[in-house]
């Protein structure tokens, strides 16, 4: 079935959308069967790609959307924007990897 | 379109596809594969994809175990790079769509990601192109496997870019394939440039980073006239150089003609233009352009080629085959003119302790040191000698007393042979290399010991400006129109005047034919330079007066700077022969 979810956050990571996050997201979001895009300003990313998303070069406050469609696009959105609240801490320890 | 500017070492135009030679030596052996082959091949990048994941995840797990997770994660987003399905998707579509061959489209994709972070301007992004090639290079070294081939192995017409080519790889261009090549690092005088000349393929070298943006497969064309590499060249600029390239091809094909004509001014005084060479086999190019003889056999080659001591049979036979070229015409063997560290066995023993290889244990210094290592190379060149007009030089000679140590070794050779009954020649004319201000400074005093002198232009400017044409930041101060430089021609020919003693100018100064006029005009009669720039030298000298080029030097030394003594004698030369300057 066909739905649709989205939802803004904010990069809160002082070295931005760098590496290791960028791999957590894409990581997280090949789970799912929707498609799964990031938006930052004009720039689109797909999610389940972590060279697209290093290149949103999403810096420490940047306003980003997740928008997802398709099955189980609410459970997407809300997993990738627990990383953003979480900050990304389960795995990433903010450093500067 | 990119232009990019780095020092010309080779001359000519050129325009082809590139080749990328990676940093890790990872050469990619064939940009395409047959259409039946596709199937095949993206099951090799599929597997080869497989082992590269297990690979990286065995990375992360020993990186989290002994580091901590933090850096088993650097790992784990490695990991995500190289499953990333667009990546992936991209390579697959090239090699089933367009044929690359895996290595190929492998290499392209990633470099163009890699390209694409460092152009969005921030540096954490630039840096992580770092971690893109490091996939490549993981990707390949699998791909490649036992599949790596050499340079030699090439097929198709190319221009090869790279890092850095050592003198071996140089050596080893297929001219038939390699049309040209550009370097990110090297310089006017390094082993490699002086190569490139040999091999009369258009060259440019310093250029600083640039592989980042190419991939191979692109246009490129090299500008071994003034030092440019052009990438992707628009319509009309490729026009231009293909223009360009016709007609640096009908001036060498006219000046091809002077061949058998003499090296001799208007007013009829001749001038000698020998050769400079590095491999035997050069002697027939030598031939081929006109030289009238050997005026620098760098015998170095010998050491660098293979990883041993090479025997006095492997000297003897190389400087025969040379001899052979030239039986009737001088050849003038250099000794051993390379630092102890590239000298195998000399370097286990003196170990890694070098401090500055330039200043170091080098040259004729090695050859005292090492003397085992140096009567072997005297040995083979009074043999050879026997059946030509052969002449021993010693380089970097700085101060009297080593060119009386190395006379005195010849002459203990030359009774190890007498008593041994091995035919030699005894009367062999010893000259050095003045290359050290040093023995400029001290000239008078070698001329009354030595039968010739030959001026290496490329170490004196080094030693006396105190600039290393291989590091492109100070490259530019690398002038041979240096005053200092013109000073210290002048000394020496006045002092070698004085006890009638011959001087030959080599090294690049001399294969340039700017400097051609100056040269004659201080009194310069024996020119010795890469073989491919004779045509060029015979050819300004037929236009010439001994008178008018007196004055030519007479004004270029009354000026004080580099800059205009070369923008002097740009000009002179474009009234001599405009066609030369391109």
């Amino acid at each position: 079935m066909n739905q649709t979810a989205q939802q803004t956050v904010r990069v809160d990571l002082e070295q931005g959308l760098h590496m290791v996050p960028c791999s957590l997201i894409a990581r997280t979001a090949e789970r799912f069967p929707c498609e799964i895009h990031i938006q930052k300003e004009d720039r689109s990313a797909d999610a389940k790609t972590m060279l697209d998303l290093l290149t949103l070069s999403a810096e420490n406050g940047s306003m980003l959307v997740l928008q997802a469609s398709g099955e189980e696009a609410r459970a997407a959105v809300d997993a990738l924007a627990r990383l953003f609240e979480s900050n990304f801490s389960d795995t990433d320890p903010g450093s500067n990897c | 379109m990119h232009v990019k500017h780095g020092i010309a070492v080779s001359p000519g135009v050129v325009t082809g596809e590139v080749l990328v030679l990676g940093t890790e030596d990872f050469r990619i052996p064939q940009r395409f594969v047959s259409i039946d082959a596709v199937e095949s091949e993206l099951g090799r990048f599929r597997n080869t994809l497989e082992t590269v994941w297990s690979e990286i995840k065995e990375n992360e797990r020993l990186a989290s175990d002994r580091l901590g997770d933090q850096f088993g994660a650097i790992f784990g987003a490695h990991l995500q790079m190289a499953r990333d399905p667009k990546l992936i998707a991209e390579i697959e579509q090239l090699i089933s769509e367009r044929s690359f061959s895996p290595e190929y489209a492998c290499s392209r994709v990633l470099r163009r990601f890699a390209g694409e972070l460092q152009n969005l301007g921030n540096q954490y992004h630039a840096e992580r192109a770092v971690d893109i090639f490091d996939l490549e290079k993981r990707i390949l070294r699998h791909l490649l496997g036992q599949r790596r081939e050499e340079l030699v192995h090439l097929t198709a017409p190319v221009i090869v870019l790279a890092h850095n080519l050592t003198p071996s790889e140089t050596a080893s261009l297929d001219r038939k394939f390699v049309l040209g090549f550009a370097t990110e690092v090297g310089g006017r005088t390094s082993h490699t440039a002086i190569l490139a000349g040999a091999l009369e393929i258009p060259a440019v070298v310093g250029l600083g980073h640039f592989l980042a943006d190419v991939s191979g497969g692109e246009m490129v064309i090299i500008d071994g006239n003034h030092g440019e590499v052009i990438l992707d060249p628009d319509e009309e600029t490729l026009a231009q150089y293909r223009e360009l390239e016709q007609q640096v091809h009908s001036v060498s094909e006219r000046l091809a003609s002077l061949k058998t004509l003499p090296a001799e001014t208007i007013d009829g005084t001749r001038i000698a233009l020998w050769g400079n060479i590095e491999f035997p086999e050069e002697a027939e190019v030598c031939q081929g352009h006109g030289a009238e003889g050997i005026g620098l056999y760098r015998t170095e080659f010998l050491y660098l080629e293979t990883n041993q001591i090479p025997s006095e049979e492997d000297h003897y036979q190389a400087y025969r085959q040379v001899i052979s070229a030239y039986p009737d015409h001088p050849v003038t063997i250099r000794t051993l003119d390379i630092g102890a560290d590239k000298v195998p066995e000399t370097h286990d023993e003196i170990g890694d302790d070098i401090v500055n290889p330039v200043l170091g244990l080098r040259s004729v210094r090695l050859s005292l040191h090492n003397l085992p290592l140096f009567k072997i190379q005297l040995r083979a060149i009074l043999r050879a000698a026997v059946d030509g007009d052969v002449r021993v030089m010693f380089p970097l000679v700085s101060n009297l007393l080593e060119l009386r140590q190395a006379r005195m070794i010849l002459s203990d050779v030359m009774d190890d042979l007498e008593e041994q009954q091995i035919p030699f020649r005894r009367d062999v004319p010893v000259g050095i290399m003045v290359e050290v201000p040093a023995a400029v400074m001290l000239a008078e005093e070698f001329a009354r010991e030595v039968d010739f002198f030959s001026i290496g232009t490329n170490d004196l400017i080094q030693y006396t400006l105190a600039v290393d044409r291989a590091d492109p930041s100070v490259a530019a101060l690398y002038r041979p129109g240096d005053p200092s430089i013109l000073r210290l021609i002048r000394a020496v020919i006045i002092a070698a005047a004085k006890y009638d003693v011959p001087v030959t100018v080599c090294g690049q100064m001399s294969s340039d034919p700017m400097f051609i006029p100056l040269l004659v005009g201080m009194g310069i009669r024996k020119f010795s330079s890469t073989p491919h720039a004779i045509p060029e030298l015979k050819e300004v000298i037929r236009n010439l007066t001994i008178e008018q080029a007196e004055q030519i030097a007479e004004h270029a030394e009354s000026l004080d700077l580099a800059r205009d003594v070369e923008n002097y004698l740009r000009g002179e030369l474009n009234r001599i022969c405009p066609d030369l300057v391109f």
